[in-house]
């Protein structure tokens, strides 16, 4: 197919489908879009680039790209999950066909809503210190999985079907060697989910607690302990996204231009002819479009087929522009800041985006340990010597 | 303007970094820096023979007639090198002679045999010191830190109003300089010139003066963080690699963070500039400070991370820290541009 027999059909197809949506959706549990998803994945337009077997159209980089680009100009969600899907990535990759067969066209029409159960109270930025335990139940017993522990950070996980789980499953190994992934249902007892307050006083996450609760056989990602590679690349999506976007004021005063809004708020405040807040503004402004010229490159030397490095410095650069953005805000509303509420929603923006900002700095890997993995996986410089790395995990002290 | 396939520009660069790797080594910058002049007219030629000084200059001027973003790449390269070479001083020259009637000029730049350079002397010229006036075909005054002024055959001017070369030789003051790499000197008019260009000509050299000098910081930051880099995986201290210390890592992500970002801002520009597009004046005052700020950062933290070599003259980490700190001078220093950046802003908004 030329790129232009593409675009016509994805236009055409378009054209005859797309009617728009209904105006209010939720990014967690079942998506209200699903009705209109299930249509894009039959046709193919869901993941281009993926076989013909998997709903897709075994499309080039490049043509996957004009299909993306069309559905974006006619403000069509649901393609181009092949590049955006953490969940359809993930399961097509490393689940069972049995599974995969069950899982990935749901997954794609949004049919089932997911939550990540990764980090524990005692295993944040060391994963792999995870205590939840996975025991094989005896195949006389109907065989599966009996899984015990807590997990904590889980967005969603009140509305989700399926949680996609790591949990230990050979504690005589060292501890990257005995960890397993699931996709553990939600919806059973021995799932008990409680909502997480957090310092800017939403419950955007949940703690879950997990006593007993069963994983049917199929539900295994990739081999028996050998989950810590299958997290690897679903971490490095999740990683991806995040670099890429991050969310904005609480209230939407501050206005979805993102770059241009702080320039906004310097007008009203009457402090763009202060010298030195224009130098801040500047500066914030700056890292944020320079964020965006990273990206663009990065993209650009993925489409010629070469491999980028540059892609994985998004989300170091996001937290810096976050944080110092509110910095930025907060210098500019002066004594308003200290105030908050529906009736000063300026300050309520600055003061929520401060808090806020940790959401990517400590989310996903502290910043801290981003720069490690930069510096290692990027720059190739030796590792970080880690004391347990050899150790069975039985014998690992604990804090 | 040529443009250039993908793969033909990647030639281009790969032959000049070939060229510079052998013509230009640091024996050879060390060499140069330390000679009389500042110059030497064995690597100029072999540069010219690449048709590097005429790569922006129009073919029917005997130039290779391609754009700011192969320009920006090549000065990429010189970065990386430390070329010590009027290359940014023609290439500004070139740009400012490019539409006007002293066209005759061009082929001698193109081929190296004339080496042009041009004293900014509007408004008290880009370091506001100096004070040139151009009034009625004569020019007085004495412009500041005007780039290879004492090796080259013509001194142009670049005032507000239009750019000038000048019927007589004018009088130049060699400067001791921070980067022996780029020498600079006070010059002195005072006499009759010639009109050679319009106020457009002045800002369209202005604007790829910058970039080329952008270019030239993103070239300076990729190769200090490869040489610290380098330095932190073979260094052992502790009984380990300097390198496996979070202290060093971060310090090291950290720049790759400000390299690329220059890098991308760079390139950006260039790419402004060729398509004439109307976020031009941002693009280009976002590359001027993004690049001088991560040239001079990366520099700095790479003598930090080399620990006592590079405390050293021996090193070379010094030469590159002079180049950045001496570049992130030239043609307004970041407050400057950060504050233009904001005006574009405002425009754009």
């Amino acid at each position: 197919m030329t790129d232009d027999e593409v675009l016509r059909e994805v236009q055409d197809w378009l054209a005859a489908h797309w009617k728009g949506l209904p105006a209010h959706h939720e990014s967690f549990g079942r998506d209200p879009r699903s009705e209109w998803l299930a249509q894009v994945r039959d046709a193919g337009w869901a993941v281009p680039r993926w076989s013909r077997d998997w709903y897709g159209r075994e499309l080039s980089n490049d043509q996957a790209r004009i299909v993306e680009r069309a559905f974006a100009a006619a403000g069509a969600p649901g393609a181009g999950q092949d590049r955006s899907n953490l969940w359809a990535n993930t399961a097509l990759a490393h689940a069972t066909d049995a599974f995969k067969r069950v899982i990935v066209p749901q997954l794609l029409a949004g049919e089932v809503g997911m939550c990540l159960l990764y980090s524990e109270p005692g295993a944040g930025s060391d994963l792999a210190a995870i205590r939840t335990r996975a025991d094989k139940v005896p195949e006389s017993e109907g065989g599966g999985w009996r899984i015990t522990g807590q997990k904590v950070w889980t967005s969603g996980a009140a509305v989700a079907d399926y949680g996609m789980l790591i949990a230990r499953t050979d504690w005589d190994v060292p501890k990257h060697r005995g960890i397993s992934f699931f996709f553990l249902p939600m919806k059973q007892d021995g799932v008990e989910v409680r909502p997480l307050r957090q310092i800017t006083d939403e419950a955007h996450f949940n703690e879950v607690f997990i006593t007993d609760a069963f994983v049917p056989e199929a539900n295994l990602l990739g081999p028996l302990n050998g989950g810590w590679g299958v997290l690897q690349t679903a971490l490095a999506y999740e990683r991806s996204v995040m670099g890429d976007n991050a969310r904005g004021p609480r209230s939407g005063a501050g206005g979805p231009k993102g770059d241009h809004s702080l320039l906004g708020l310097a007008r009203e405040a009457g402090k763009l002819d202060d010298p030195v807040v224009r130098q801040e503004v500047a500066q914030v402004i700056a890292w944020r479009v320079l964020n965006k010229l990273n990206t663009r490159r990065a993209k650009a030397e993925l489409a010629q087929g070469n491999s980028s490095s540059i892609m994985s410095l998004g989300k170091l650069a996001m937290s810096r522009i976050l944080h110092e953005e509110a910095r930025v805000r907060t210098l500019l509303l002066g004594a308003e800041s200290l105030l908050e509420g529906p009736e000063h929603p300026r300050a309520e923006d600055a003061n929520f985006l401060a808090l806020n900002a940790y959401f990517t700095s400590i989310g996903g890997g502290t910043d801290q340990i981003q720069r490690n993995i930069i510096g290692e996986r990027v720059l190739g410089l030796p590792r970080e010597p880690e004391v347990d790395r050899t150790v069975p995990f039985r014998e690992v002290r604990a804090g | 303007m040529t443009a250039l396939s993908h793969e033909d520009r990647a030639a281009l660069v790969d032959s000049v970094r070939r060229l510079l790797a052998d013509r230009c080594t640091e024996a050879d910058v060390r060499r140069i820096m330390d000679s009389e002049s500042g110059h030497d007219p064995a690597l100029w030629r072999a540069l010219a023979d690449m048709g590097v000084p005429g790569l922006t200059i129009a073919a029917e001027h005997g130039g290779a007639g391609l754009g700011p973003v192969e320009l920006e790449l090549v000065m990429e390269e010189a970065g990386v090198a430390l070329l010590p070479a009027p290359l940014l001083s023609c290439t500004i020259a070139a740009a400012l002679l490019a539409d006007g009637d002293a066209g005759d000029l061009l082929p001698g730049i193109a081929d190296g045999s004339f080496i042009a350079t041009v004293a900014f002397a509007g408004a008290g010229g880009w370091s506001g010191e100096g004070d040139v006036i151009v009034r009625g075909g004569r020019a007085t005054g004495t412009a500041r830190f005007v780039t290879d002024a004492a090796i080259a055959d013509a001194v142009l001017i670049a005032s507000d109003d239009g750019a000038y070369l000048p019927l007589h030789a004018p009088r130049v003051t060699p400067l001791p300089v921070f980067d022996r790499t780029r020498r600079m000197a006070d010059v002195t008019f005072y006499g009759e010139v010639r009109r050679v260009g319009d106020a457009a000509a002045v800002r369209r050299a202005l604007d790829l003066a910058v970039v080329a000098l952008a270019g030239e910081q993103a070239g300076v930051a990729r190769r200090v963080l490869e040489m610290s880099v380098g330095y932190a995986a073979e260094r052992h201290q502790f009984g380990r690699a300097i390198g496996s210390f979070q202290a060093v890592k971060h310090m090291a992500a950290d720049l790759l963070l400000e390299s690329e970002s220059a890098t991308s801002a760079a390139r950006d520009a260039a790419e402004h500039l060729a398509a004439g597009s109307g976020e031009r004046e941002a693009a280009v005052a976002l590359a001027a400070f993004a690049c001088a700020d991560a040239a001079v950062r990366c520099t700095k933290d790479a003598i930090q991370m080399h620990g006592g070599i590079a405390f050293t003259w021996a090193h070379p980490a010094h030469l590159y820290l002079r180049r950045a700190r001496s570049a992130a001078q030239m043609f307004g220093a970041s407050p400057l541009w950060r504050d233009r950046y904001l005006t574009a802003l405002e425009a754009m908004a």
